[in-house]
């Protein structure tokens, strides 16, 4: 791994720590409120917006310069749990509603960004 | 965060041709035509406070009494000597009104001062690297001259050369600001988007307002299960709460298997005293969902309460459980 891209995780890892996770809630009876009522379509959105960064042969580039099988990385995004989903969303509630995820930040933010996400060591084919 | 800067450019970067800026984010018959909103309120800032200067401009435009001076305290930040996007986004709801942030488009940006908005913008005034921030107020445009009239700083009708507007826009990555009244829209819109904004000041205690923003969205979208959801659980906190069960069983109709729903039902019904009704939507709700479904703990426990209710009312003198609600008089015609 070389060191910029160290740096990059090490920024992502910051950031992502200063995010609080919300676990969902203890079984109450209580309405269910709105937010938790939109996880479920939000994560499919999110979800799907992941696998089309993944499925681009630009994105697909980049990841195999950066020593990254995006098989694997393909693998790991479908295996994100919802805490991981709702961290990742939690962050990009921060940028421009209403604009996707590619056209916001860009493939290569993408893509570190997940990398952040699914441990950066589980995926990397080379050191 | 440099690499989002970095992507940033790449995405959003070359714009350097020396053709006009304007005219190609323009609707082809409506290329010439110019638009500035002259009712746009102008405060001039004071010191570095164009934070609280280009928000007051915009919620007063929505009808807001609040000045530069009231919103200072709440997103000024002195150790910065400026406001952060989120502030804004926060004050706003604070005072009831929904934030709406545009694509980070030209075309987006010059539709909605078409459609009669307008639009909060950060501009990097300086370099990349030595950046000046500044928040200005967009009101229209002129085609002919290619430039964006802004309401900035000291200067209530400040025109800018539309290249360089766009330069010192997409140094800010873009970024814009709607401050809409609760139930309008804009006109470039994502359901998910405004239904997240319009759970946001829900969750922020604005629940007038967010139940009117939901109201909209039911319109707009009459199969959307969650917009319905909220507007229940909004009319709920309200005490409205034939609306509220209507929105519910409205969600149930765009969703039948939308769980939240049956479970905020039951609690209705349960309320009303309808216990068998509220325990067959338990019911039901529970034999739809899948095993693993997160909200299954959740309807568990609502129909444990229900039961424990059940045992101790006084079930003499129910009301007529087989009343299915009339149709409500509310934004959907329907049903």
């Amino acid at each position: 791994m070389n060191s910029t891209l160290k740096r990059k995780a090490g920024i992502y890892a910051l950031i992502l720590q200063l995010v609080i996770a919300t676990f969902p809630p203890t079984a109450l009876a209580a309405l269910v409120q709105t937010p938790d009522a939109m996880a479920a379509e939000e994560r499919s959105a999110s979800l799907q917006q992941f696998n089309e960064a993944l499925a681009r042969e630009d994105v697909q580039q980049q990841l195999l310069q950066l020593g990254i099988d995006p098989g694997a990385a393909r693998q790991r995004i479908a295996a994100l749990t919802d805490a991981e989903i709702a961290r990742l969303q939690n962050h990009l509630d921060t940028l421009p509603a209403g604009a996707g995820v590619l056209e916001v930040i860009g493939v290569v933010f993408v893509v570190l960004l997940i990398l952040e996400l699914v441990g950066v060591t589980n995926i990397f084919s080379k050191f | 965060m440099r690499a989002m800067g970095v992507v940033m450019a790449l995405v959003l970067g070359g714009c350097t041709g020396t053709g006009p800026v304007l005219s190609p984010h323009l609707p082809h018959g409506d290329r010439g035509t110019t638009v500035e909103l002259r009712d746009t309120p102008f405060f001039a800032q004071t010191d570095y406070q164009c934070g609280p200067a280009a928000l007051a401009t915009l919620l007063q435009d929505t009808g807001s009494n609040v000045t530069p001076a009231d919103l200072a305290p709440e997103v000024y930040l002195p150790a910065r000597q400026g406001s952060l996007q989120l502030e804004l986004i926060a004050a706003t709801r604070r005072h009831g009104r929904l934030p709406y942030v545009i694509k980070p488009r030209l075309s987006a940006l010059l539709e909605e001062l078409r459609a009669g908005r307008p639009v909060l913008v950060l501009q990097n005034l300086g370099l990349r690297r030595l950046p000046a921030w500044h928040y200005a107020v967009a009101i229209g445009y002129l085609p002919d001259s290619d430039e964006i009239i802004l309401r900035s700083g000291t200067t209530r009708r400040k025109l800018m050369a539309a290249a360089r507007f766009l330069r010192t826009w997409e140094n800010a990555e873009g970024w814009g600001l709607l401050v809409l009244r609760p139930g309008d829209l804009p006109s470039q819109v994502d359901p998910l988007a405004y239904i997240r904004a319009a759970a946001d000041l829900e969750s922020v205690g604005q629940t007038r307002a967010a139940s009117q923003a939901y109201a909209a969205t039911t319109v707009r979208w009459p199969d959307n299960a969650t917009a319905w959801l909220g507007l229940g659980n909004t009319r709920y906190h309200l005490g409205e709460l034939e609306y509220a069960e209507h929105s519910y069983r409205q969600a149930l109709r765009a969703d039948p298997g939308h769980l939240a729903a049956h479970n905020n039902l039951a609690m209705l019904l349960a309320e009303r005293g309808c216990y068998p009704a509220a325990l067959d939507t338990l019911d039901h709700a529970l034999e739809i969902s899948r095993p693993d479904d997160a909200l299954r703990g959740t309807l568990l426990e609502t129909r444990r309460e229900i039961l424990r209710d059940r045992s101790e009312s006084d079930t003499s003198a129910g009301p007529d459980c087989t009343l299915v609600l009339p149709g409500i008089p509310g934004p959907a015609a329907s049903d």
